[in-house]
């Protein structure tokens, strides 16, 4: 019967280690909870590989750009006003300006896009033991979705080891949560 | 802060969600008598779109009065808050976590008080859309050399970006809030607020790779706005506007204005919040050495205009500078420099900087300088332009002076709701600043 495990720790380094270790074991389907970005965190699970968000920036700010310049530039060639003294029609001074906030403006919006479609906003499909008002408060958590068997009791251990306040483990089919360690 | 070890993640939560939701008897009041005021504004609103733009005290030539002054003025306020919060942020400056939420929420209330503005100068409303770029079906395609258009991509991409990294910003807070709340509604309103944000590893991962682009997006955005708002003069003939120096003079005198606003606007917060713990002097006295800063560059920028106005040797454009001193809007003049220049000399002493009475009150002075000096740049040039048959004296009406008004209770009641359905202090920024929970911690104290 497969079923998830959830520890909660009072202490960044307790966690982070708990991390060092279950990724040393192999352990791969889990989840970090925090009230608040750290860099540990992320360069624990991550190893600092830098999130493809910019890719997403970079490319809404090309097309804004492009598409702010393009906008200006034809508007002009198709309503041409009497320029006097050889004025261009496609003139780049001005069009900068129109150029820059278009650039910035889609590149923001990209950015946005990138947030809601990495981090899977909105959140409604996360599992429901990633729900705990503490991790928004003051502690982190650490939850294993799916485990079984020697596993399950793998991750108990590790969790325990490394420091966790308390663990805690429910099986997917009844809702109960059966706590298997707390701190005194 | 003012005590990292005191001040714990668990408290931070407490102290600054406790005051959301629960009206006093003094926010109640006070919100009362700003919805009084709104609606006397939009009275006015009203009775000039019924009986025309006739109402307002427009005397030709001068057809930019107290809109065109008011909306630069609530677009110059609007910049501290992205001042503060992006390129604060790029550059670590600690003072800022405690400060910068309110300050965007600031910037976001005042581009909207700016916004209402060229709907109301345009007159009749129901033709505000001929300002935007949209196919050409009545010849109107606008003129992308004209900086009012520039000015309408500059403010639509400011509102835009600053309301998109303010609400970004928000995100974990409203988390927060919906975890300490009870209430099924309240929990759920917020929930889809925050779009069910948890804090995993992979929300925060991208959260604040994305946060960054955005300090890095808006940190240009605070400099071209006001530059923009700036060309709208700068471009024109009109002596006195037709200046090189206009950009970086009205940035510097945006920041100047934004940072006053955001001091007048959080020392009552703090003590009514009771947030000392998060917002202090020190936090105040950095915001009061920034308008030092951009006091002085302000101060120059009104030296040098005059300077050049003698130097150019162009009687047009030193005529308008005497004029400004010694002519009928001599006093609006003096308002300005003993506003802006000399009151907040002040400042230069410790013991006034460090004072919340000697910051408040001087921070109202400096807002009160910065209207006055929007007014003496719009009014005084077109009232005095190169023929002198068209010298006038424009005189604001009631009802744009009530519009005004409307719009600082419209700015308020803004800020009055946001301070009681949002928090106010950035939780999770404000939990970065403290040392996290080691074990080793425990460890030692046992």
């Amino acid at each position: 019967m497969s079923s998830h495990v959830k520890g909660v720790f009072n202490h960044l380094d307790s966690l982070i280690t708990a991390i060092d270790r279950l990724r040393k074991a192999d352990f791969d389907d889990y989840t970090v909870l925090s009230p608040l970005p750290r860099h540990e965190i992320e360069e624990a699970i991550y190893d600092n590989k830098p999130s493809p968000v910019r890719w997403w920036t970079l490319t809404g700010a090309l097309i804004g750009g492009t598409g702010g310049f393009t906008l200006a530039s034809l508007t002009s060639a198709v309503w041409p006003m009497a320029l006097p003294a050889g004025k261009p029609m496609i003139s780049i001074p001005p069009f900068v300006v129109i150029t820059f906030e278009s650039t910035v403006l889609i590149a923001g919006l990209a950015t946005l896009a990138a947030i809601i479609f990495h981090c899977r906003l909105p959140a409604t499909d996360l599992p429901i033991e990633c729900e705990d008002p503490r991790y928004s408060s003051d502690r982190f958590g650490l939850v294993f979705h799916d485990l079984e068997g020697a596993r399950k009791e793998e991750a108990i251990k590790l969790l325990h080891d490394a420091g966790a306040e308390e663990v805690s483990c429910a099986d997917d089919e009844d809702d109960a949560t059966e706590l298997v360690h707390e701190e005194a | 802060m003012q005590n990292e070890n005191a001040v714990t993640y668990g408290l931070v939560n407490k102290e600054v969600i406790q005051p959301l939701f629960k009206p006093s008897l003094a926010w109640a009041a006070i919100f009362a008598v700003d919805l009084l005021i709104l609606a006397f504004g939009v009275y006015c609103w009203s009775y000039q779109l019924e009986w025309g733009m006739g109402v307002a005290g427009y005397t030709p030539p001068v057809f930019w009065g107290v809109y065109i002054t008011t909306f630069v003025f609530w677009v110059g306020i609007g910049h501290a808050g992205t001042l503060i919060s992006a390129i604060l942020y790029l550059f670590r400056a600690r003072f800022r976590t405690g400060v910068y939420r309110a300050a965007e929420a600031m910037t976001i209330f005042a581009v909207l008080s700016a916004g209402l503005f060229p709907n109301i100068h345009v007159g009749r409303l129901w033709y505000v859309y001929f300002l935007f770029p949209y196919p050409n079906q009545r010849l109107l395609w606008p003129n992308f050399k004209s900086p009012l258009v520039w000015d309408v991509f500059a403010i639509s991409t400011y509102l835009t970006i600053s309301s998109v990294f303010f609400f970004v910003g928000l995100i974990p807070d409203i988390a927060a809030v919906r975890d300490s709340n009870r209430n099924p509604i309240i929990k759920k309103v917020y929930n889809m607020l925050c779009f069910g944000w948890r804090g995993t590893d992979t929300q925060w991962r991208h959260y604040m790779a994305a946060y960054g682009f955005f300090a890095a997006l808006c940190t240009p955005l605070v400099v071209s706005v006001h530059s923009v708002v700036s060309w709208d003069f700068a471009m024109a003939q009109t002596a006195g506007w037709h200046s090189t120096i206009f950009p970086p003079y009205f940035v510097a005198g945006a920041i100047f204005s934004g940072c006053a606003m955001v001091i007048t606007l959080l020392i009552p917060i703090t003590k009514i919040f009771k947030w000392e713990n998060y917002l202090n002097i020190l936090h105040f006295e950095a915001m009061a050495k920034l308008c030092l800063l951009t006091g002085f560059i302000l101060t120059y920028s009104y030296g040098i205009e005059h300077f050049i106005g003698w130097y150019s040797d162009n009687p047009y454009e030193w005529g308008i500078f005497v004029d400004r001193a010694t002519g009928q809007y001599d006093w609006i003049f003096f308002m300005m420099v003993a506003c802006n220049c000399v009151i907040p000399l002040v400042w230069w002493f410790k013991k006034v900087r460090t004072n919340l009475w000697g910051l408040w009150l001087v921070s109202i002075v400096i807002n009160i300088g910065m209207w006055f000096e929007r007014y003496n740049i719009i009014a005084s040039s077109l009232s005095h332009q190169f023929d002198p048959g068209s010298w006038v004296l424009y005189v604001p009406s009631w009802v744009e002076m009530g519009i005004m008004v409307g719009s600082f209770a419209w700015f308020f009641m803004w800020f009055l709701l946001f301070v009681k359905l949002m928090p106010a202090i950035a939780i999770a920024e404000i939990k970065e600043m403290i040392k996290p929970p080691l074990s080793t911690d425990t460890e030692e104290a046992a």
